[in-house]
């Protein structure tokens, strides 16, 4: 963890509501913003009647007490010291999450805004998914990772398909 | 007592079934491997192998799955002793005083002494499974809606006073949890709600995708930006794997210590080997002459831990084969292994099914016996599999993990909601906010929410019905003063303590 938790001047600050653990701070209010989007996407659902409940007000309850308490949590930001925000990485969460979107699209194919994207199959997703997902790394070896992609999917077709024969498509088909 | 006796042995003979033993053997071995990775927890592991299991029948696919559980604790004690990272954040404990007496040369009695309490903790715990199951359904069957809600609230406030951190960001976690769990058809009208109009929300979000998201997705995001891990393997070759005598004698006491408490802490919803394990810790370091050889090799850090780590880890299966409800994000997972299976956990398990009820628990023993026996040898085969670079780990899980999503509905969707719950994991981690409660309060929502409508209804909208049924008025006393207590600083402080010493 992070030991420049101290590193705001001690003493009285300018502020008097300084934001003195602005992980809490941000997250609270982050959590308000869900409870609102979720209000909000609620909002044609019925409410009680009579004593039964009606579809919509579980989920405003519920959204309710998260704004109470994700504004509890903003406040206690403001009062308690707490790390300074970490910064995000870029690189990995971008191949990560890239890697399992090509994944999703290439196995059955879909169609994404006016493109269609025609189904490729198990080996070509798994293999493409690897591949992307590589690159997320620090040190990339271009051949280790060619034979361990052809590896891993050899060992997926071979496992789900062949072995656990489940319905999968192994080739593409246009 | 006789009636107990011949349960077991129904157990016994199902378990004991050639095909039962071995699904019960490649489940352990299956994972222990996964145990020894680092970087894959014991969630993520089983979503990702549901799939696996669809082809078998369903004694064979619960007690491989369950083999599954309790091996992955057994491997990761194994990387906790030899490389000083835990492979699953149940053995996160262990390092402590597991690494130091490797370094010291005492590896083979660290791996040892662990294998051997965790043999004796599963042992005692399937027994007191075996026992406990009977009573506690006919319990469950006095139980009403307003009981079972609150004893699912009871279950969310240990999950967020047994979460590291603040109690307040865990309360958050649970209501985001139980807020997400609302999205999709209305259980009673049908009606889509929250879904923006996405037919692909109408059934929900998947548990399995909140999972993967959130522990294996987002772990795999979190390791790629830590730059890499120094990876302190023992490299001596492992010698002389027995104890010696003053070993046994040194960690007997912690070892039925860390059993009797793993065993009420894995029962507890909200529980579980986590928890159990760091509490194992606390109370030997506390009970020890001289607290101060804690941290250089004392060997009941390891005995006590790793005891308590896996009889909560077979005491979880109580709630939920007696009661239905799943203690935590594992036993979750199996419900989820049951449905599939058309089986509905709860009391109606034990009457309508004794031979999978039963089976199931025999076959614990049964996998406990196999690890130790299986693992001690093995330890130089799972020493090698370290030596394979995250760098090729990590594409190999996500791709697994895609698959494993895809498989079980056969929906791209789901696979996209897993990515976004990645994200979503990474995001809380920036902010310190724990995903475990999350999870459980996620897995318990529907429920919950199923019994207030239902106790609400039955109460005809009287709310007092929480309070004045005495089973529920029990569970909800026990409920707020459980969270005055965690609320009160002083004793905030005391759990602080408690959980820094995982940090270093």
């Amino acid at each position: 963890m992070a030991e420049s938790t101290k590193n705001s001047p001690g003493g009285g600050g300018v502020f008097p509501l300084r934001i003195r653990a602005p992980r809490d701070f941000f997250g609270g209010l982050a959590l308000i913003a869900l409870a609102l989007f979720a209000m909000w996407a609620a909002r044609d659902l019925s409410g009680v009647s009579g004593y039964s409940f009606g579809p919509g007000t579980v989920p405003r309850l519920f959204a309710s007490l998260l704004i109470l308490i994700g504004a509890a949590v903003a406040i206690s930001g403001l009062f308690n010291d707490g790390p300074p925000l970490e910064s995000y990485a870029l690189r990995g969460p971008l191949y990560v999450v890239g890697a399992i979107v090509a994944f999703a699209l290439l196995i059955r194919g879909a169609r994404v805004g006016g493109i269609r994207i025609p189904e490729f199959g198990l080996i070509i997703a798994t293999f493409v998914a690897f591949m992307i997902a590589v690159l997320g790394g620090t040190k990339i070896r271009l051949l280790e990772s060619l034979i361990a992609a052809a590896a891993m999917t050899a060992f997926c077709v071979v496992l789900f398909r062949y072995l656990l024969q489940l319905p999968f498509p192994l080739w593409p088909s246009f | 007592m006789n009636d107990l006796f011949s349960n077991l042995w129904l157990g016994f003979s199902v378990a004991g079934s050639p095909v039962n033993l071995g699904f019960c053997l490649l489940g352990a071995l299956v994972g222990t491997l996964v145990g020894v990775l680092p970087g894959i927890g014991t969630v993520a592991t089983i979503a990702m192998l549901l799939p696996i299991t669809f082809g078998l029948d369903p004694v064979g696919a619960l007690i491989m799955l369950a083999g599954i559980y309790y091996g992955a604790q057994y491997g990761g004690s194994t990387t906790s002793i030899l490389v000083n990272i835990p492979g699953e954040a149940t053995s996160v404990i262990t390092c402590l005083d597991g690494h130091e007496m490797a370094k010291q040369g005492r590896a083979g009695a660290a791996l040892s002494i662990a294998a051997i309490g965790s043999f004796f903790a599963g042992c005692v715990a399937t027994v007191l499974v075996a026992a406990l199951g009977e009573p506690l359904t006919k319990v469950a069957l006095e139980f009403g809606p307003a009981e079972y809600f609150a004893l699912m609230l009871l279950g969310l406030i240990f999950a967020v006073v047994l979460a590291k951190g603040s109690v307040l960001k865990s309360v958050a976690m649970v209501m985001t949890g139980l807020l997400l769990s609302t999205i999709g058809s209305d259980i009673d009208t049908g009606v889509g709600r929250m879904t923006l109009g996405m037919p692909e929300l109408l059934d929900g979000i998947g548990f399995t995708n909140v999972a993967m998201g959130l522990f294996g997705f987002a772990e795999i995001i979190r390791n790629l930006e830590v730059s890499a891990v120094n990876r302190d393997i023992v490299q001596s070759k492992i010698k002389g794997l027995m104890p010696t005598r003053k070993d046994l004698k040194d960690s007997a006491w912690p070892i039925a210590r860390g059993t009797v408490l793993g065993s009420i802490l894995g029962i507890l919803p909200g529980g579980g080997a986590v928890v159990s394990s760091f509490a194992a810790y606390t109370l030997e370091k506390k009970l020890a002459k001289d607290p101060k050889r804690f941290g250089h090799g004392a060997i009941e850090g390891v005995a006590g831990p790793e005891s308590a780590n896996n009889a909560a880890a077979q005491t979880s299966f109580i709630p939920l084969l007696t009661l239905g409800i799943p203690p935590n994000a594992v036993m979750a997972l199996m419900v989820g292994a049951m449905t599939i299976h058309g089986i509905i956990p709860g009391p109606q398990v034990m009457t309508k099914q004794p031979d999978l009820f039963w089976g199931m628990i025999a076959s614990m023993w049964f996998g406990n016996l196999m690890l130790v026996i299986i693992n001690l040898p093995l330890v130089g085969v799972w020493v090698r599999l370290l030596r394979v670079p995250y760098r090729i780990l990590f594409p190999s899980i996500i791709v697994f993990c895609c698959i494993g999503i895809y498989s079980i509905d056969n929906s791209a969707s789901d696979v996209i909601i897993a990515a976004l719950f990645g994200l979503f994991g990474y995001w809380l981690m920036k902010h310190d906010f724990e995903p475990a409660p999350l999870v459980l309060a996620f897995v318990l929502g529907p429920l919950m929410e199923d019994n207030l409508r239902r106790a609400m209804l039955i109460a005809r909208g009287d709310t007092t019905v929480f309070v004045t049924r005495p089973i529920s008025a029990v569970l909800i006393a026990i409920s707020v003063a459980l969270l005055v207590i965690a609320i009160l600083p002083m004793i905030r402080k005391r759990r602080e303590e408690v959980f820094v010493e995982s940090e270093n």
